[in-house]
């Protein structure tokens, strides 16, 4: 009996050992990692939608949607926000610049774990071409609505399909959004 | 004298990789870049280091009943250790490694040193082989990654080394382009081995 307690005892106090180590490092790091992500978004809301001033609104109906609203001499020109889709191996996140009418100005993959030659070709510049322009009615790929759709990366039909889907998704909870909140935007 | 040969050992005459099989799934799922393979050798020989020194250090109070649970929460705290430091210090191979990183801990090639080696070594040795073990680790990592990333990108460290003409063999860096670069990998050191 006394042995067992003793093996458990021992284990205990190296686990507690290990877990005042990481509670440390952890309280070094973790302001670093959340301030790189916040640089990150911000570096990136400049880039799709440039000169503008962002403002954070929280939708209303759920409140885990959150997105920015662009600005130039107070009228709004455009909106940013984050869409993720799951792709071939897991989340892939993309920052979205819409225009006022609600139409991409542009997108930015940040977050992919894509197969490299196949799907990670959608951090290539000229993958954004494929959406620039379209309304939500029109962010789909092409194999699901044929020519008039978003072309696919070769190989990867997954990972443009999950990005097109989520997109739209977004669009669709900002429409939304926008209605209910009327004209006091 | 001892420390040299425990420090050579790992990189041909007992490679990981290629003698031991140790660790494929790290191997197989890695090597699609070399940018890939290099971090994720350095960050697993990293962890590799630490752990083999801290469980030689602690093999004396170590019960041989729990060895196995003391060893894992030794090197699953190296990798979360690891794990932020990337995120902090240097996000861009964070992210590129992804999944791969939390799955240090289950790489064999470090379980394995734990229990073979640096449970019954002196610090020195444990460090030494360690080492070792690392730099065959990514040294094989990076041979296979070579491979994978010419054929199937024609890029070499997203250096583009093949003319632009040239039309990317998808295969190679598919998962059946591992298992393919592999086998041949291993028959052309068995083959070198057979020679001697």
């Amino acid at each position: 009996m006394k042995y067992y307690i003793t093996l458990t005892l021992t284990l205990l106090i190296f686990c507690a050992v290990a877990s005042g180590i990481l509670a440390y490092v952890n309280s070094l790091t973790s302001p670093i990692i959340a301030d790189r992500k916040a640089q990150e978004e911000i570096a990136t809301r400049a880039l799709l939608i440039p000169g503008a001033e962002f403002t954070e609104h929280k939708a209303k109906a759920d409140t885990n949607f959150v997105y920015y609203v662009a600005s130039k001499d107070s009228t709004v020109v455009g909106y940013t926000f984050i869409a993720t889709g799951t792709g071939y191996a897991g989340p892939v996140k993309t920052m979205v610049g819409l225009d006022k009418d609600l139409k991409v100005i542009t997108i930015k993959v940040t977050d992919q774990a894509e197969t490299p030659g196949l799907g990670a070709n959608c951090t290539k510049e000229d993958f954004p071409e494929r959406f620039k322009g379209r309304a939500e009615a029109e962010l789909m790929v092409d194999k699901d609505i044929g020519p008039t759709g978003i072309k696919s990366l070769t190989g990867a039909t997954i990972t443009t399909r999950a990005i097109a889907n989520s997109i739209r998704g977004q669009i669709l909870m900002l429409k939304a959004d926008l209605d209910t909140a009327g004209e006091t935007l | 004298m001892s420390f040299i040969k425990e420090l050579s050992k790992g990189i041909v005459k007992e490679n990981p990789i290629f003698v031991i099989v140790l660790g494929m799934c790290p191997t197989l799922a890695v090597s699609t870049s070399v940018q890939n393979a290099l971090g994720m050798g350095l960050a697993a020989t990293f962890v590799l280091m630490c752990s083999n020194m801290i469980i030689s250090l602690i093999k004396d109070i170590t019960p041989e009943k729990i060895r196995i649970p003391i060893y894992i929460v030794v090197i699953a705290a190296f990798v979360t250790i690891v794990d932020m430091a990337m995120a902090a210090y240097v996000p861009d191979l964070h992210k590129s490694l992804g999944i791969f990183i939390p799955l240090i801990v289950v790489n064999c090639i470090i379980l394995g040193r734990a229990e073979a080696f640096a449970s019954k070594n002196n610090i020195l040795n444990s460090l030494a082989d360690a080492i070792g073990m690392g730099a065959g680790f990514t040294l094989s990592l990076t041979v296979v990654a070579t491979i994978r990333e010419i054929l199937g990108n024609g890029t070499w460290l997203n250096i583009q080394v093949l003319p632009k003409t040239y039309q990317p063999m998808l295969v190679a860096i598919l998962a059946p382009g591992a298992f393919i670069t592999l086998g041949f990998l291993m028959a052309l050191i068995n083959l070198i081995k057979e020679r001697r």
